[in-house]
């Protein structure tokens, strides 16, 4: 029983530093080290009686279970890194022992959404989520962040009554929420007149919370709003536990269809919006749809190597993602703003070793070889065949590119050393997987999965990728053109929660 | 009235629950319809294995009078807390931004808020260079 520890520390020490407020920071670097010590006592090879456990000994239609899989263990570590990296990152700031309490329960429940097993306990912990998430976007009180962070609550509080109709669905028909017991369900009559519309409504519930287009309306301004460090961790993590469950879930129900299209709906819709918006902030808050749409073709290609290059993706865009994500917010305590206009006026002032964390999270974002956004992508286009996921994911790759060529004179000189820079720790924890990306893979996963990165073709293709991208901006950029904004309000995005739910219905009922 | 059971007036409750979500442009009832969707969801999951005539699940059972399943009343019971924290959080939320702009109306503090960030930014702006240098460092 010693797999529940890995949430349930976070949470009790978060409980702790309720009571003693001054221990709060200190009881998150206890929390990290029973993290790093119980991961590598997972990691380590006698560990099978790690690997799964069901409280209070019920068996697994009844008990609740949790199981440290491949997904759950691909997670935790990227969970670890970032909670290391933005721990660092906020050490010096001296923040309210609330925020670091919350951060905390951000954490653990990230960490038992990963590990369980149970639809239920899905439902109760995403609510947490979003719970802890709503608090920490609109932690320091500015009225774009109320409004963001309210926006986001009302929406995701109505995914949710919608997940937690599919989870009724399912128990009425199945008599048990252990995915276990609802596959052996399925399987034995996979054509029920249920299936369809359960799968329907707990899709569209946690697409809601995954960064899916057009569910997830609220996500542009919320991960913008946030402070830095929240958006990384939002960005890089908590959206994908929306992910998580999906993949779940496409394991006891037929979704590779659906996860097809909504993955080229939700990347191009990203990128389009991306490659027009002014706002550095912002357009990483885009990028987090289109990455998300990468990760959602790969889970619709049904192939075991699609699945684990989305797991590899899934790890490498946290990394990036979150690094930009710092180098954004320690860009914006010096200068003040994160427009990219204004950023590249005021590169001068910029320090170094932000800036450099900028280019490198960009160019593995783009996924340029030799870094880990090439390395993850690159099996995943490899298993990727079919014209319709190739094709789309190799506009999600131009699309990519041509918003982040906008970031280009950034890096331009004059490089002076200017002032010191803080948060530079915290880069190098989050760089290290970026550059040595290739042997944690062949870890994780294999030496035989990560053949396809010695493959020219795709080496090639990946740069080629980025050139025709950087043609696409200089091109863009003569248009004045911008898709409108207003569709991120918060009506809209009821009214495309429910007009999702029924396309999938449909999908599903006619497939 | 043997279809108005449990489950018809769930999906009744939440038909009228996203309607007015949509509709109504006032937050404080925004915030009612979304605790009558929420309300929804748990009559859905109370009401979907239970018949007429079933008994309490409470030990010792009767014999011969078929159970009503306990587990779904168990789960409401997380349900129906974790909705009171949601509609507790939003309202305070929504009184901060009721302090703020003395409105309700979803519409005009979207607007003031949009409005607020624009000078924030310009703010932020003011002071730098001007804005053809601007233009040149992007190209």
């Amino acid at each position: 029983m010693i797999l529940p520890l890995l949430p349930l520390s976070h949470i009790f020490l978060g409980l702790a530093a309720i009571a003693w407020k001054a221990t709060a920071r200190s009881a998150l670097i206890a929390a990290l080290l029973v993290d790093i010590g119980l991961l590598a006592v997972a990691l380590s090879p006698a560990s099978h009686w790690l690997t799964s456990a069901a409280a209070g000994g019920w068996t697994d239609a009844i008990g609740i279970t949790l199981a440290l899989d491949s997904l759950a263990l691909d997670f935790l570590l990227l969970t670890v890194l970032l909670e290391l990296a933005v721990v660092i990152y906020l050490w010096r700031q001296r923040l309210r022992p609330t925020f670091v309490i919350l951060l905390q329960f951000l954490v653990g429940s990230v960490m038992a959404l990963v590990l369980s097993q149970d639809l239920f306990n899905i439902y109760v912990i995403l609510e947490l989520l979003t719970l802890v998430s709503f608090l920490l976007v609109a932690y320091d009180r500015r009225t774009f962040q109320i409004w963001a962070s309210l926006k986001y609550l009302v929406l995701a509080s109505v995914g949710m009554s919608v997940f937690l109709l599919g989870v009724a669905m399912v128990y009425a028909n199945v008599g048990s929420l252990g995915f276990a017991e609802i596959g052996r369900t399925i399987a034995g009559d996979p054509h029920a007149r249920w299936i369809p519309l359960a799968a329907a409504l707990l899709v569209t519930g946690v697409s809601v919370k995954a960064g899916i287009l057009t569910f997830s309306l609220w996500l542009p301004d919320a991960h913008s709003a946030a402070p830095a460090a929240i958006s990384a961790f939002l960005s890089g993590l908590v959206i994908k536990t929306g992910v998580v469950v999906l993949i779940r879930l496409a394991d006891v129900f037929p979704l590779s269809s659906v996860f097809q299209i909504l993955g080229a709906i939700t990347g191009i819709g990203g990128v389009i919006y991306a490659m027009s918006s002014k706002d550095l902030k912002r357009m990483l808050a885009f990028h987090t749809l289109s990455q998300i749409g990468y990760l959602l073709v790969g889970m619709g290609v049904a192939d075991h190597g699609a699945a684990k290059g989305v797991l590899a993706y899934a790890l490498a865009h946290g990394s990036f993602k979150a690094l930009l994500f710092l180098g954004a917010g320690a860009a914006h305590d010096v200068v003040g703003s994160t427009e990219i206009a204004h950023l590249i006026r005021e590169r001068h002032r910029i320090p170094l070793r932000t800036r450099a964390a900028l280019l490198l999270g960009t160019l593995a974002i783009v996924g340029l070889p030799p870094f880990d956004g090439y390395i993850a992508k690159a099996p995943l286009l490899a298993a990727a065949h079919g014209w319709g996921s190739q094709i789309v994911l190799v506009l999600l790759g131009i699309g990519t590119a041509a918003s982040f060529a906008k970031l280009l004179p950034l890096f331009r000189g004059p490089y002076r050393r200017v002032g010191n820079d803080p948060a530079w720790k915290s880069y190098v924890i989050l760089a290290l997987p970026i550059v040595l990306f290739l042997p944690i893979e062949r870890a994780l996963f294999g030496v035989a999965f990560t053949r396809p990165v010695m493959n020219w073709f795709i080496a090639v293709e990946s740069v080629a990728v980025v050139v025709v991208g950087w043609l696409v901006h200089r091109i863009h950029r003569q248009f004045k053109a911008h898709p409108s904004e207003n569709l991120f309000r918060l009506e809209p995005g009821m009214f495309s929660i429910l007009l999702g739910f029924v396309a999938i219905y449909l999908l599903l009922k006619l497939a | 009235m043997a279809w108005l059971n449990g489950t018809t007036i769930a999906m009744i409750l939440f038909a009228i629950g996203t309607t007015a979500l949509i509709a109504r442009r006032d937050l404080v009832i925004k915030l009612l319809a979304l605790g009558l969707v929420n309300s929804s969801g748990i009559l859905f999951l109370i009401s979907i294995r239970f018949r007429p005539q079933m008994a309490v699940p409470i030990l010792p059972a009767p014999a011969g009078i078929p159970i009503a399943d306990p587990l779904p009343q168990a789960l409401v019971l997380s349900a129906i807390v974790i909705n009171f924290a949601i509609l507790a959080l939003s309202l305070v939320f929504i009184m901060l931004l009721v302090e703020r702009y003395h409105s309700t109306d979803c519409g005009r503090i979207e607007h003031a808020v949009e409005a607020e960030k624009a000078t924030l930014e310009s703010q932020n702006l003011a002071g730098s260079a001007p804005e053809s240098e601007a233009q040149e460092a992007t190209q």
